[in-house]
């Protein structure tokens, strides 16, 4: 690990003289990524020294790594050409003429809030959700429930923070991971304590401040001993932002006998190239579910994956993806059997559609020592036209004794029967298709709340508009 | 003596090959000398193991010994018989070649059919597909042409017999199989040879083209010997409404990279392609197969079933292609792994890539090993164990055995596993 010369005036100058001037070290918004950038955005955040060190790390990590060589085509993005830390009040600039028309009448007939939608288009930093939050975060934190943004969720609770943070996915991990490590701002923190359960979800929604849904989110969930939480990340409308990288880590810890659910609905707008790393460690008999929707965004790649790490523990993939006209989903799940008697199962449900593509791309993967393992994969695939594609790619590698594994996909295009039996009921074309892609997708809204499952309906219905004939 | 330009020459001369096809060896040649071995980065190599293999350390032929050709095949109606790189002997039914059917060996079969070979061979298997491929087709050590005329159909099968004698040595056999319009036959090609200590490498390679309506039949059987290393690659072209049916049955060799491929190039054109595979001891088994649905209303079946034993190793890595404009096709892939031993391990990838919506896919792949619960309930009608486990795997594998094309390989197939159960 190179020592990285201290030439950052910053930390000097506060250590030593205990104030500083913010007007002169305002951070301006500046693209690329240089050391100094990375060693501004730890000092405008007021970090301790390790995170500084491990940021810088990063950096030399994510310099070294190659970009992937297989997955989607990542060819397009300019690492020089973005802005890796924007002040809320920067991002602020923007005003509602600016944000796209579809999106907007997207916002219109999903019925979405005047606050919510400036929000969600980017407009405005601050959704009015405080009071539901404050209420909330009373009776969470009486519970002994830690809910913050992680870069307090650094300052407020550091040791707990150090204990975990960056040991289930290190820097190293990939090119991505090693940049998010490097430049990460905001994101969630959550510690459930042994024992508690967390009735309702918890949702990013709740705790919105400039940073929630940041372009290097970084989040990291630590349920103790027994413990259950949910968590749920985005929603279903469509989230307008102009940063064309959207690259975020989660980082999940699942002890013993705890379970913990993640749900994710990504609809960030078609200008996005969405490429997350999440992870979850499952102890003896922990369950960790991952409930992963990709609705938008030009470019996904992200595969949820549970590593079991003692024997009893459960991992489970749900996940649903939907590409229109110019979109490429590739996503899946990687499923890892570090201990004996795991197991494992995973649901994936693609929709293409106009010259979209998905792929489902998965690892299996279970280490000699995991004896009496079982996996289950299952793929389905829906074409909905002649132009769209859909891929599948699992891989398998088993080398415990005593394991059964199974993997099946389909590839269909909506059956004409259906579409007759529907249609002879006097229901329309459009409704049909759309009734039937809507069942398509059920296994993955019936784990929804409720309001979600209704957007996302109301979604897959505004998406399915204009796709016949 | 390793590679070298010469050894091309020495083997084209041994032929007494034209020049055609000695211009196209030393091509090969030099795509060979261009290539570099497969690097692990690569996905289809990245769970090959080939340390140990030194492709400069085989002599480029096996002198022929002299002994007898190989074993008798009952009620076959041609039977080509080679060993080592030495030219084949044919024994050809006399009404077949008054009927135009051409049986002979590729060398003979490059001078004398120089319009039916030139244009095919190493068009589907492609020498710059790898440098495996590539000396294979700038060495191969002889083979078969097979040449069946418009609507001739033959009722026994044809056998090709390769037998290799010695370690040390490469024996590349090509199999090169054109199916005139309606003709209907089948194939079977044995690989033998004894296990000894030293390491050989081997091939056997087939590319079989069919006309329009025609209806072929491919078995290979592979028993080389303990010693070999297979690197091979068999792969049909399907033309408008003709059903090609390969069965690939891997049994021999220490190390075997398989790729069986279905180019479906013609319209009702259909390709069933099965396997069985059975590895045991420290046997590497890696079969790449392709379903490649270029034109629309098409249909290709996988199914490969493999058993494993020992601390042997299998991979399977199948793809289902469907093109663009290739609709109202259907395409099924299986494959199944059935582990009877604890150290054995199978690796089950099975992909598919669809740019049309107007298809039916669907693929599975298991890996696991013999269900306790179907063990137990023999057991609990009173079967030993050793008996009971044998029943399951035969039980296994009847499945896809009953579907290879014709009674003979068949009942030689059956024989195999049966030894190998015993």
């Amino acid at each position: 690990m190179a020592v990285a010369p201290k030439i950052s005036v910053g930390d000097d100058y506060r250590e030593k003289y205990g104030f500083y001037d913010p007007e002169k070290f305002i951070f301006k918004a500046k693209k690329g990524l240089t050391e100094d950038v990375v060693r501004e955005i730890s000092w405008m955040k007021s970090e301790p020294e390790w995170m500084t060190k491990f940021r810088l790390r990063s950096l030399e990590i994510f310099r070294k790594k190659s970009m992937p060589n297989w997955g989607a085509d990542l060819s397009h993005i300019d690492f020089e050409n973005i802005f890796y830390f924007l002040r809320a009040s920067e991002k602020q600039g923007k005003t509602w003429d600016e944000v796209p028309a579809d999106v907007k009448r997207t916002f219109d007939r999903l019925g979405i809030p005047e606050a919510e939608r400036k929000f969600l288009a980017g407009v405005s930093a601050q959704y009015e959700s405080e009071v539901v939050y404050h209420s909330l975060h009373k009776e969470l934190s009486d519970k002994g429930v830690i809910f913050l943004d992680t870069d307090s969720g650094l300052r407020e609770h550091p040791e707990l923070f150090k204990e975990y943070f960056g040991t289930v996915i290190p820097p190293a991990d990939n090119k991505f991971s090693a940049l998010n490590s490097a430049v990460w701002s905001g994101g969630s923190f959550i510690y459930v304590p042994k024992g508690v359960r967390v009735d309702i979800p918890l949702q990013a929604y709740f705790r919105i401040n400039a940073e929630n849904m940041g372009q290097f989110e970084r989040t990291l969930i630590i349920c103790d001993e027994g413990s259950f939480v949910h968590y749920i990340e985005g929603c279903t409308a469509p989230m307008y932002t102009t940063d064309s990288l959207h690259s975020a880590v989660v980082e999940i810890i699942v002890k013993k006998g705890a379970r913990c659910r993640y749900t994710t609905i990504q609809n960030w707008s078609t200008n996005v190239y969405n490429l997350v790393t999440k992870r979850a460690v499952a102890y003896a008999d922990a369950t960790m579910e991952w409930v992963d929707g990709n609705l938008g965004s030009q470019v996904t790649m992200k595969y949820p994956s549970v590593y079991m790490m003692e024997p009893g523990a459960k991992g489970d993939v749900l996940s649903v993806a939907f590409a229109g006209k110019g979109q490429h989903q590739d996503a899946g799940a990687k499923m890892v059997h570090v201990a004996p008697n795991t197991t494992s199962t995973i649901t994936s449900k693609s929709i293409s559609k106009a010259g979209g593509r998905t792929t489902y791309r998965g690892l299996v993967k279970v280490y000699p020592q995991a004896e009496n393992c079982k996996s289950f994969v299952k793929c389905d695939a829906l074409l909905l036209d002649g132009e769209s594609r859909s891929d599948t790619y699992p891989y398998n590698e088993v080398e415990a004794e005593n394991v059964t594994l199974g993997h099946e996909a389909t590839v269909s295009k909506v059956s004409d029967e259906q579409l007759f039996y529907l249609m002879s009921r006097g229901i329309p074309l459009a409704e049909a298709e759309t009734m039937i892609v809507n069942g398509f997708i059920e296994p993955f809204t019936k784990e929804l709340p409720l309001e979600y499952a209704v957007e996302l309906n109301r979604l897959i219905q505004l998406e399915m508009e204009g796709s016949v004939g | 003596m390793p590679f070298t330009k010469e050894s091309v020459e020495e083997i084209a001369s041994l032929h007494e090959e034209p020049d055609w096809l000695r211009k196209r060896r030393r091509e090969a040649f030099d795509v060979y000398e261009r290539l570099d071995l497969p690097s692990k980065i690569d996905e289809e190599w990245r769970r090959v193991d080939f340390k140990g293999l030194k492709l400069d350390g085989f002599r480029s032929f096996e002198e022929p010994d002299g002994a007898a050709p190989g074993l008798p095949i009952e009620g076959a109606a041609g039977v080509l018989r080679q060993r080592g790189s030495a030219p084949g002997k044919v024994e050809l039914d006399p009404e077949l070649a008054a009927k135009g059917v051409v049986f002979l060996p590729l060398s003979q079969g490059a001078r004398e059919h120089r319009d039916l070979v030139e244009k095919r061979l190493f068009s589907e298997v492609r020498a710059d597909r790898d440098k495996f491929a590539a000396v294979h087709a700038a060495l191969f050590s002889g083979g078969t042409l097979l040449y069946v005329p418009d609507f001739v159909e033959i009722e026994e099968p044809l056998v090709g017999q390769y037998w290799s004698s010695g370690g040390g040595a490469a024996v590349l056999p090509h199999t090169l199989i054109v199916a005139g319009k309606g003709a209907k036959f089948n194939y079977l090609d044995e690989f033998l040879s004894p296990s000894l200590d030293e390491p050989a490498l081997t091939s056997g390679s087939a590319e079989i083209f069919l006309g329009e309506g025609a209806q072929v039949g491919y078995v290979a059987l592979q028993k080389w010997g303990r010693h070999a290393y297979q690197f091979a690659n068999q792969r049909v072209h399907v033309g408008k409404e003709a059903t090609a049916r390969l069965f690939n049955v891997t049994l021999g060799s220490r190390f075997a990279k398989v790729r069986v491929e279905a180019n479906l190039q013609g319209p009702g054109g259909m390709a069933e392609l099965k396997g069985i595979y059975f590895a045991s001891e420290d046997q590497f088994f890696d079969f790449h197969t392709l379903q490649d649905h270029q034109v629309g209303q098409t249909t290709s079946d996988l199914l490969f079933k493999g058993a494993l034993r020992g601390t042997s190793r299998t991979v399977y890595a199948g793809l289902i292609r469907i093109e663009k404009d290739s609709a109202r096709s259907d395409a099924y892939q299986a494959n199944r792994n059935l582990l009877l031993s604890k150290q054995a391990k199978a690796y089950s990838i099975p992909m598919l890539e669809i740019i049309n919506n107007d298809v039916r896919c669907t693929h599975g792949a298991t890996v696991g090993p013999i269900d306790a619960e179907h063990l137990f309930y023999l057991e609990s009608r009173g079967i030993p164990k050793s008996v009971a486990q044998r029943m399951i795997v035969q039980g296994f594998f009847g499945e896809v055995a009953d579907r290879i094309p014709f009674e003979q390989a068949r009942r030689l197939v059956a024989e195999e596993l049966e030894a190998r159960l015993g």
